[in-house]
């Protein structure tokens, strides 16, 4: 190819990557350091003298029984992050295949309307939306934190857009062998979407887990507080003199995504050409 | 006529089926979308303070406060600001690091791409105390400028404060947007490169006349979220300034969450919410007819 750098060229490209490599993940390092470091030497140096489980010690067990229960706010965020995951993919499937191959009477009205539901700014529905589950007796429940992210019409587009590929005669053949609707979906669609649900899940589970204003707002209870609400409030409110004890929280709070993002990795590359933005 | 029939009796099925299958998202949209949506406008209108029965029409008195409101400005203001620094550095960072790795040979690619994409995931609440510490008075960042004589107020500085807070962004998305500027890179038709070679174009000829016009979809897509994301920023500045200091990074949704949720001015933050929708709105209209092109391969 043409477009190619001369050879003396290419250790000048690896060093600029290593260099923005080490940039990018820097942060995540010193904050795993950090997060075993007693508390004096977290500003001073960047290589500790010892290493201390203590930070993680006092937030898993220091406040147990008190409003401060970190282990029972990680279960929390596990319930608002895997119920939303789960409906958004069965209903984003089971929508995207009555539109798309089905093709339901108006089905063009409702493809357009999901582009634009994908468009509207969150912010015109934060106020109404909260006074909702207010009325509806949701306030202080994981019903409020999770209703709103049941349906998520960005993973229906994306179903869609997957389902448009996949050739009619596979679903002829399925429907002379007597096969329902419902059946084709999970014995056909389901197996042959696996990357398209890959990035569904991968991309739900982070948005809900990393969640912050929504459940901030419609929860006040410590007890139901998700991971990342419970870690904010009191980083900025007791601990703000604790370093060492908010950057094992933090770790905790980023530790299960990377996780999922480094499983998923292949389909995340694979996926990106064709789902579009997600913000 | 008989099968005509059969048909059309096929077809009435499979559309039962069909809005079977659509009837949770239609009943979702009508209820979580639709109704919230014109009550939100309705709400607006209105003074109310979230509790009392009372809710009494004043019409387009909550626009009008929201528009006198100096404040509206300085939030304006802001997010011009966050635009300018975020879109500038994400450009250099993101296309920089795809034209990079476009050089390094294909078994290598994935290695860097996963490297550069760990930022993306993380959480706007931890990634936010993690900056917080080490861009602090006396954290590492200024340490290490200790040893050249400097010392930087990166959060509490208000002339900085909200540039600080577009570079910790930046770092978040700067694999994500590598990432789409690489498959725009890789979409661009190599030949286009020979043919200006042999027309005698040097490298930054090719950049400039072949490279920077094919990925304007790239571009505009930075541009556009860059400013969706200007008058939606809460985490970060929540976190890390509180709005502060002196209102410098003080956003859209930190006005309407304190004073719908601290002040329980109802009316008013549905208000500003819509004007603040409308503002993004016309912003990304302007950015999208000045920079937009549909006709990228008829150079």
């Amino acid at each position: 190819m043409m477009y190619r750098l001369k050879k003396y060229k290419m250790p000048l490209v690896y060093l600029v990557l290593i260099a923005g490599l080490f940039l990018s993940i820097f942060p995540y390092f010193w904050m795993v350091l950090s997060s075993f470091k007693v508390s004096g030497e977290i500003y001073t140096r960047l290589w500790p003298t010892k290493l201390t489980l203590s930070n993680y010690a006092f937030i898993l067990k220091g406040g147990t029984g008190q409003e401060r229960n970190f282990a029972g706010s990680i279960v929390n965020s596990l319930i608002i992050s895997l119920i939303p995951t789960m409906s958004v993919v069965f209903f984003g499937m089971l929508t995207a295949y009555a539109l798309r191959r089905i093709k339901i009477w108006g089905y063009q009205f409702y493809e357009n309307l999901i582009v634009y539901q994908m468009l509207f700014p969150g912010v015109l529905f934060l106020i109404p939306l909260f006074l909702m589950m207010r009325d509806w007796g949701m306030i202080n429940k994981f019903s409020g934190m999770i209703m709103r992210y049941l349906i998520d019409p960005w993973a229906i587009f994306i179903y869609v857009q997957f389902f448009k590929t996949i050739p009619e005669s596979l679903l002829e053949a399925a429907r002379i062998d007597g096969a329902s609707e419902f059946k084709i979906i999970t014995r056909i669609m389901l197996p042959l979407s696996k990357t398209t649900t890959a990035i569904v899940v991968l991309f739900t589970f982070m948005a809900r887990w990393s969640e912050f204003l929504w459940p901030l707002i419609v929860n006040k209870d410590y007890g139901k507080m998700p991971l990342s609400v419970l870690l904010a409030l009191f980083t900025k409110g007791e601990y703000q003199t604790y370093p060492g004890v908010q950057m094992a929280g933090a770790t905790l709070l980023t530790l299960p995504i990377v996780i999922l993002f480094l499983a998923f990795r292949k389909y995340f590359e694979e996926g990106i050409s064709f789902t579009g933005l997600k913000g | 006529m008989e099968s005509n029939l059969a048909e059309r009796r096929n077809v009435s099925a499979k559309n039962l089926i069909g809005y079977l299958f659509c009837s949770p998202y239609l009943i979702f949209t009508l209820v979580l979308w639709l109704y919230p949506f014109l009550w939100g406008i309705v709400i607006s209108f209105k003074k109310w303070n979230l509790i009392s029965p009372r809710q009494s029409w004043v019409w387009l008195k909550n626009y009008l406060d929201v528009l006198k409101d100096p404040m509206l400005w300085v939030m304006v203001r802001n997010s011009i600001y966050f635009m300018v620094v975020f879109t500038t550095l994400t450009t250099i960072t993101s296309l920089g690091l795809a034209l990079l790795i476009k050089q390094v040979p294909k078994k290598y690619t994935g290695f860097f791409v996963t490297g550069f994409l760990l930022s993306y995931v993380s959480s706007g609440v931890a990634y936010s105390m993690v900056f917080n510490l080490l861009f602090a008075g006396d954290g590492l960042v200024n340490n290490l400028l200790k040893t050249i004589g400097l010392k930087v107020g990166w959060f509490t500085n208000p002339k900085i404060a909200m540039a600080s807070i577009a570079m910790i962004v930046c770092w978040k998305f700067t694999g994500y947007y590598g990432l789409f500027f690489l498959a725009g890179l890789n979409n661009i038709d190599p030949t286009l490169y020979e043919a200006a070679v042999i027309d005698g174009a040097n490298a930054w000829q090719r950049f400039k006349k072949i490279t920077v016009p094919l990925l304007n979809p790239t571009f505009i897509m930075i541009i556009v979220f860059a400013t969706i994301t200007s008058f939606n920023l809460f985490t970060e500045p929540y976190m890390i300034t509180n709005g502060g200091p002196m209102n410098a990074t003080r956003t859209m949704m930190l006005e309407i969450y304190h004073r719908v949720f601290a002040l329980l001015q109802a009316g008013y933050g549905s208000a500003l919410a819509i004007v603040s929708a409308i503002i993004t709105f016309g912003f990304v209209w302007t950015f999208r007819k000045l920079f937009e092109r549909d006709d990228l391969y008829d150079v």
